[in-house]
């Protein structure tokens, strides 16, 4: 028995000699996030975490503010001089944070990083947000022209996450040890540490245009499991933690070291069909799934009250939106009468897909429902893993359905929407597999390749219509981000899912 | 005994190329990493980048150029980090082993005493207490221990930090958590095979001799006893590895296998190579080190 007694003796003494759980210093502000992006280069990488990060470091020419409008940052003004050319102004005396000033030559060689002219391998998995950009041109030193190869509406949604980085230091360092060990910007923190999967350290940068940040160390770490978050936020171990759950909302909302706070985004969600193979190849029947999903239910039982039904998918918030297209309601009735006129009278089986985990009783709730009016639903739920992506996106096998949603990668525009959802072209996300309605794709063609905004507003309202009525997809829902916060601090969330420190206070 | 080792070497080597193998083919049958790599590019940019990958060569051309490389230590640059596989794996290889160890070595320290105590005190209560223990640790998942301990240690006392790999305090939960995942197992093996030698003949000599009691147990039947015990320790170290993926993401803990776990998701083809070659590295090597260990304890199996 010396063993054990002796065991129980060291772990007493770890008790005592470890520091006790949570409690930070003042000036410091630890967010979690389930992952580290690869890299911190911000034009290496396509993730959300990434960009978390990014825009606490680096700026863009423009910023979005938290009413997400358009606001000066690197550039102080922008006009579109005709079509195809924008004009942008530089802010003055701002300074990178190894000391360097900001000058055209950063911002023009920032894009030629990402858009590699005269290349065809790019190295960038952002060229496609920005390859409409067909010349950056220096006028003189504060002014810059961007010139792209036909109408592009998007450009300044584009513009609001391009971080500009300094030429010169990244051609002395490298991109590698630009990305992982010296990443330079403009923003309001500067790179002190980073261990991979652990943490990254960053350190209010004094000569930032905007002033002094609020806290003068921000840690980010890298937390996969929810539940240690929660315990982690709980112990003042983290301050903030993304993606609360409905179900854990009431236990943060107790607690007297936590609050929560919410805010409709753009991610909607939907059951998109499969309109090559029967049934959903009539519109009967996708119409038929509409009308048999209660969508006002699955908001308030399964998702706190916080979401909004949505007619189509275009989100609230997007520039398009059309109010007046209103949404199925919930008949179950007609939904049987449609499924029998489309020659289903007895109903029919399907098999829907999903890879959203954290969306799994959602997705029972709406297969539940579908069932009920006679279209047998049977749930085949994925790991979102290769396997799923090589059935699904790769080779587009899914059939009947999938349940999934789409943040438009922030972009308020319904083209972030509608093309990657709807349009046929190899290019799209899943409707070049889906999707099959007649005339669909010229009209995103006609909104995306034009820069007059009310044809373009039109235009997407056409296109509302049309697919409220062919129905390629179950319509439901978009969902709120909703953020844990630990009442050391002030913070509220935003609409575009971006966690914006910059707006963090500390509390008395 | 120069013959056995090169034997088991050579065993050792065909077991590192059989994973390796299985690895890749498994690997290159469940997708494209390039529509991962670049989402929206058309398909002509991807087959720009698949040829610069190396990927769209003949599987067995991959497979050569893999294991001509790996013999140099190359295992590649990851697609997504910036940085070379290996580099990656071994930058997180001592985490996990220092994790996999002192785990193993508490487990081994409770299994050790309270397995031999039971045995030579069969059915007093200490034993059914640990018999009943073994139940109960066996039938706990790896997550579910380490979130009842966060919420246990951490939340309710507040003495231990919740997750992370920072401080000595910050390594006791992760350890006691997978600790307890293998002690059940080893504690079994422990009193069983006490039980068995505690009533041969030679035991009894011993005692016969007015040798003490403690001296009987600990020099005359351990050391046959801990035969079996090396054997399961070996094989258990690479469950061991296997529990520390799920110990690693409860407790946030940069351990190669949170590594491999990213990295398949992302079909990032070295990494996952890199990685699960350097724990069959480790797993083999353990458990030629038994074989070796098996030699010295037990001097009868020698020449086989």
């Amino acid at each position: 028995m010396t063993h054990l007694s002796r065991l129980v003796a060291v772990l007493a003494l770890v008790l005592v000699l470890g520091p006790a759980a949570g409690a930070q210093p003042r000036d410091t502000l630890t967010i979690a996030l389930v992952s580290h992006a690869p890299t911190l280069d911000p034009h290496m990488h396509f993730e959300r975490v990434g960009v978390l990060v990014n825009i606490n470091m680096f700026d863009s020419l423009l910023h979005r503010n938290a009413k997400l409008e358009y606001e000066p940052s690197l550039a102080t003004s922008w006009k579109a001089l005709n079509d195809t050319t924008w004009e942008l102004k530089l802010r003055k005396n701002v300074k990178f944070h190894n000391g360097d000033p900001l000058t055209a030559e950063d911002v023009k060689f920032s894009f030629e990083r990402v858009l590699e002219p005269g290349k065809t391998a790019k190295k960038s998995p952002q060229y496609g947000n920005i390859r409409a950009i067909k010349d950056v041109r220096i006028v003189d030193g504060d002014t810059i022209h961007l010139v792209t190869d036909k109408p592009f509406p998007l450009l300044l949604e584009r513009l609001v996450f391009f971080p500009i980085v300094p030429r010169k230091h990244v051609e002395k360092v490298g991109d590698d040890a630009f990305g992982t060990t010296a990443p330079v910007g403009t923003g309001p923190w500067k790179f002190v540490e980073w261990k991979r999967d652990q943490h990254i350290r960053l350190e209010a940068f004094d000569g930032h245009w905007r002033g002094k940040a609020p806290f003068k160390h921000l840690v980010i770490r890298a937390v996969p499991e929810v539940a240690t978050q929660i315990a982690e936020l709980k112990t003042g171990g983290i301050d903030l933690m993304r993606n609360v759950s409905a179900d854990i909302m009431p236990e943060l909302k107790a607690n007297p070291q936590t609050y929560i706070t919410t805010s409709p985004i753009l991610r909607v969600h939907q059951v998109e069909l499969d309109m090559r193979t029967a049934p959903f190849d009539k519109k009967l029947v996708r119409q038929a799934a509409n009308y048999a999903v209660d969508k006002q239910a699955i908001i308030q039982k399964l998702m706190g009250g916080l979401g909004t039904q949505v007619a189509t998918v275009v989100q609230p918030q997007a520039f398009g939106f059309d109010p007046e297209v209103k949404p199925y309601p919930y008949d179950p009735k007609r939904a049987k009468e449609l499924l029998a006129q489309a020659g289903y009278p007895n109903g029919v089986e399907v098999t829907i897909h999903s890879a959203s985990l954290e969306f799994r009783p959602q997705f029972e709730a709406i297969l539940q429902m579908l069932t009920e009016v006679g279209i047998k639903a049977n749930a085949r739920m994925w790991d979102p893993g290769p396997a799923w992506n090589k059935f699904f996106q790769t080779e587009g096998k899914a059939t009947h359905g999938t349940y999934f949603n789409w943040g438009n990668y922030s972009v308020f525009d319904a083209d972030a929407v509608l093309h990657p959802l709807f349009h046929t072209e190899p290019g799209s996300w899943i409707g070049k597999w889906y999707a099959r309605v007649e005339g669909l794709d010229k009209l995103i063609d006609d909104a995306r390749s034009s820069v007059d905004q009310p044809k373009r507003k039109r235009t997407y309202s056409q296109i509302q219509k049309l697919i409220r009525e062919e129905a390629p997809a179950i319509f439901l829902y978009t969902q709120n981000d909703t953020l844990g916060v630990s009442r050391r601090i002030e913070y509220t969330a935003r609409g575009d899912e971006w966690l914006w420190l910059f707006d963090a206070k500390p509390r008395r | 005994m120069t013959g056995f080792l090169v034997r088991r070497l050579v065993r050792l080597a065909v077991v590192i190329i059989g994973v390796s193998l299985v690895t890749f083919a498994i690997l290159h049958a469940s997708g494209d990493p390039v529509s991962l790599i670049m989402p929206e590019a058309p398909e002509a940019d991807r087959a720009v980048l698949r040829q610069a990958l190396g990927l769209h060569d003949p599987l067995l051309v991959q497979f050569g150029r893999f294991v001509g490389r790996a013999l140099t230590g190359d295992f590649g640059r990851s697609f997504f980090h910036r940085a070379p596989a290996f580099a990656l794996v071994m930058e997180r290889m001592p985490t996990t082993l220092l994790l996999t160890l002192l785990a193993m070595g508490l487990a081994l320290l409770v299994a050790l005493p309270v397995g031999i105590y039971g045995a030579v005190r069969r059915g007093r209560a200490i034993d059914q207490v640990a018999t009943g223990t073994v139940f109960l640790g066996q039938s706990m998942p790896v997550f579910w221990t380490g979130i009842m301990l966060i919420l246990l240690f951490s939340v309710q006392w507040r003495v231990l930090p919740v997750s992370g790999w920072e401080s000595w305090a910050a390594v006791v939960l992760p350890t006691l958590t997978l600790g307890a995942f293998t002690a059940p197992l080893l504690l079994r093996i422990v009193r069983s095979s006490m039980l068995d030698v505690i009533g041969l003949d030679y035991v009894r000599t011993a005692r016969a001799k007015g040798l003490s009691e403690s001296l009987v147990i600990c020099r005359h039947a351990l050391k046959n006893a801990a035969l079996p015990l090396v054997t399961v320790t070996g094989l258990q170290f690479g469950l061991l590895l296997g529990g520390a993926v799920l110990t690693e993401t409860v407790f946030a803990i940069p351990g190669v296998g949170r590594l491999i776990v990213g990295a398949i998701r992302q079909l990032d083809f070295p990494v996952v190579q890199a990685g699960v070659f350097m724990l069959a590295m480790v797993v083999v090597s353990v458990n030629f080190a038994v074989d070796v260990l098996y030699v010295y304890l037990n001097p009868r199996i020698r020449l086989r």
